[in-house]
């Protein structure tokens, strides 16, 4: 896959973040920026017919582990600022009635 | 055993917080204070054991690996800062300390903070810093949205989502530097920025993607919606932490980072100095028309973001800054911490139903004064030392130093709105019984006199700096502080109290989240540009 593919993916998110008025949808666009992000690092860690990182011994022609690394962590942060995000749209939508970022910031406080 | 202090810090609160919520005790508390001890004793020792290195910073790798290990740095700035955490932590304690009742869950994940939090001041290494730099948004956004009101959670999503989208900006920037350097260990990256040609474009980028990221952190000029909402609605010892501390995140970051991308030399000083003076005027002008006491308060964090990074970009140190940094921590967590106590004895944030509160409350009122004088820089307070140190630095250029003037003037007329709630009659109000929140009180208020008096020795014991150009003990001081208050004054008295349609409007004024990100998008687009044109 192209970088640059990848790149339109984070482009795609940011688009979605700017332009989307539900609270659902812009999580979504979150998601998907981090997958673009992690396809793009991936990406350059990789190389046509490389191995997977693990050494018995010998020096074969393996991809960089490094990304592979990171980005294991970056998918779990990214799980849980989705679980979160999902978990507190529950709660709006029990006190506002609704998931539009208009109606939920314009209401009055509630308890 | 001394070295391996820095991982330490981070451990010693986060183990107390499992602990703390695995057992549930009624002792909560008290093994939160005893880690609180533990780390503070642990700092000091540390500090003073390596104060002779604090120019080049004493590297630790976690697990004795060697430079490809994640290695955490202390040197002067991380210690000045990790001293502050440290320090404001404890304030937080006390004021939420209450004998008979613990709340084992929201202790829980204030040790959490703290030690992801000095994790992030610690680390050397990019994509730790992007852990914890996402760790500590959605312990945030927990703590914001802890009071479980439909008002917290809203400002909770927004302030995770939007914080979120800024830090995955970073993270592209991180990506391309690994992808041009081959790693992510920031020492590593600053000496092979040495070798590199000028105007490098992969490099240029992901300098302008980190930057955007960490204006979002740190509540830059058109990504600051997030920060009056969450420091508006949250816990007011939350708020003062947040505002105290959690934003200088940011801009602690902004010092690292403009340090690892010296070498490379982007000129990018004048852009955000406008970027600040924008902030502190957004925050000045819309401080001035809030009527709730904890968003005005938020707005004047704004108007004191922007001040420092004035600071840092005008000097060719960050000794102004970094000042600030820690003085505005100390007081703007006085008045957040004054202002709970207000509001739970009032039950109202409208600072107009408010009045009286010199004769109700007469020893909050006066940590509140001290609070406020410091905040707008009166002579013989903290304020003022940094303030003067920023507005000195620009004395060459008139321009700038009339805009920062006008910041001054209003900060001082918010200043003296909210201090209405201390004349007229008393209205009806509620006993103020725990103790436990005078302390903090008092102790920064000390704190803030003895930083403001005694600057030199202090400026050159605890942060290295020459600071005795700058004298309190002046005419000009007096006359300056005077003018700007008088200024203030006029200001309110005539534009604000009448409360007329303008007003009320830019009261109500609020950025959608998704007009938020656009801005953000636009950010990103101008930094890109001014990088290109360059």
């Amino acid at each position: 896959m192209n970088p640059i593919l990848t790149f339109i993916v984070v482009l795609i998110g940011f688009y979605g973040l700017a332009t989307s008025k539900n609270i659902i949808k812009s999580v979504f666009c979150v998601t998907i920026i981090e997958s673009g992000i992690i396809l793009l690092f991936l990406n350059l860690g990789n190389f046509q017919g490389g191995g997977i990182p693990i050494l018995n011994g010998e020096a074969d022609a393996i991809v960089d582990p490094l990304p592979q690394a990171l980005m294991i962590t970056t998918i779990v942060i990214g799980s849980t600022v989705t679980a979160l995000s999902l978990m507190l749209c529950i709660k709006l939508f029990h006190r506002y009635g609704s998931i539009e970022w208009a109606q939920i910031l314009r209401r009055e406080d509630v308890e | 055993m001394m070295e391996h202090a820095p991982i330490l810090f981070i451990l010693i609160p986060v183990i107390t917080a499992i602990i703390i919520y695995v057992l549930r005790s009624r002792w909560s508390h008290y093994l939160a204070f005893f880690a609180q001890i533990i780390v503070t004793v642990l700092a000091v020792i540390y500090y003073v054991d390596i104060a002779p290195h604090f120019v080049s910073g004493v590297i630790y790798f976690i697990g004795d690996w060697d430079v490809i290990g994640i290695p955490l740095m202390n040197d002067r700035l991380s210690a000045v800062l990790v001293s502050l955490t440290i320090f404001v932590w404890w304030m937080v304690l006390i004021y939420k300390f209450r004998p008979k009742e613990a709340e084992p869950t929201f202790l829980f994940f204030l040790l959490f903070l703290e030690g992801v939090f000095l994790g992030l001041l610690q680390t050397s290494d990019l994509f730790n810093l992007f852990v914890f730099m996402e760790l500590t948004t959605i312990i945030v956004t927990i703590l914001v949205a802890f009071k479980k009101m439909g008002s917290s959670i809203r400002a909770g999503v927004y302030y995770l989502l939007l914080n979120t989208a800024g830090v995955l900006m970073f993270l592209i920037g991180v990506v391309l530097l690994y992808y041009t350097f081959g790693t992510i260990n920031m020492l590593e990256i600053r000496n092979g920025m040495e070798g590199l040609a000028p105007g490098h474009t992969v490099v240029g980028l992901a300098y302008v993607l980190m930057m955007a990221g960490i204006s979002v952190k740190a509540a830059l000029f058109p990504v600051f919606a997030w920060l009056p909402r969450a420091h508006g609605v949250a816990q007011s010892a939350v708020s003062a932490l947040l505002s105290g501390l959690i934003v200088k995140g940011g801009i602690y970051l902004f010092i690292r980072l403009n340090g690892m991308f010296s070498p490379a030399d982007f000129d990018y000083m004048d852009f955000f100095f406008f970027v600040g003076l924008a902030t502190a005027l957004t925050g000045s002008l819309f401080a001035m028309m809030q009527k709730n006491i904890k968003v005005l308060l938020a707005y004047s964090t704004l108007t004191q973001v922007g001040l420092i990074i004035i600071g840092l970009v005008s000097l060719d140190d960050y000794s102004a800054g970094l000042l600030h940094v820690v003085h505005h921590a100390l007081f703007k967590g006085l008045l957040f911490f004054a202002a709970g106590i207000i509001v739970s004895v009032y039950r109202t944030k409208d600072i107009t139903k408010i009045s009286g509160l010199m004769r109700s409350m007469p020893i909050v009122s006066i940590f509140m004064i001290i609070g406020m004088l410091a905040i707008t820089g009166a002579p013989f307070m903290n304020g003022y030392i940094s303030k003067a140190l920023i507005t000195d630095a620009l004395y060459d250029d008139p321009l700038r130093y009339y805009a920062v003037f006008l910041v001054n003037i209003g900060s001082a007329a918010a200043f003296v709105k909210l201090s209405m709630i201390f004349f007229g009659p008393k209205t009806l109000s509620y006993p103020h019984k725990n103790y436990a929140q005078i302390v903090p009180l008092a102790v920064i208020s000390l704190a803030c006199f003895v930083f403001g008096i005694f600057h030199e020795s202090l400026g050159e014991i605890l942060f290295g700096f020459d600071v005795s150009a700058v004298d309190p003990f002046t005419f000009t001081a007096l006359a300056t502080y005077i003018v700007t208050i008088a200024f203030g004054f006029l200001l309110y008295h005539h534009l604000i109290r009448p409360d007329r349609k303008g007003v009320r409007r830019l009261r109500r004024f609020t950025v959608t989240f998704e007009t938020a990100n656009y801005l953000f998008v636009i950010y990103v687009a101008v930094l890109t540009g001014f990088f290109l044109l360059l």
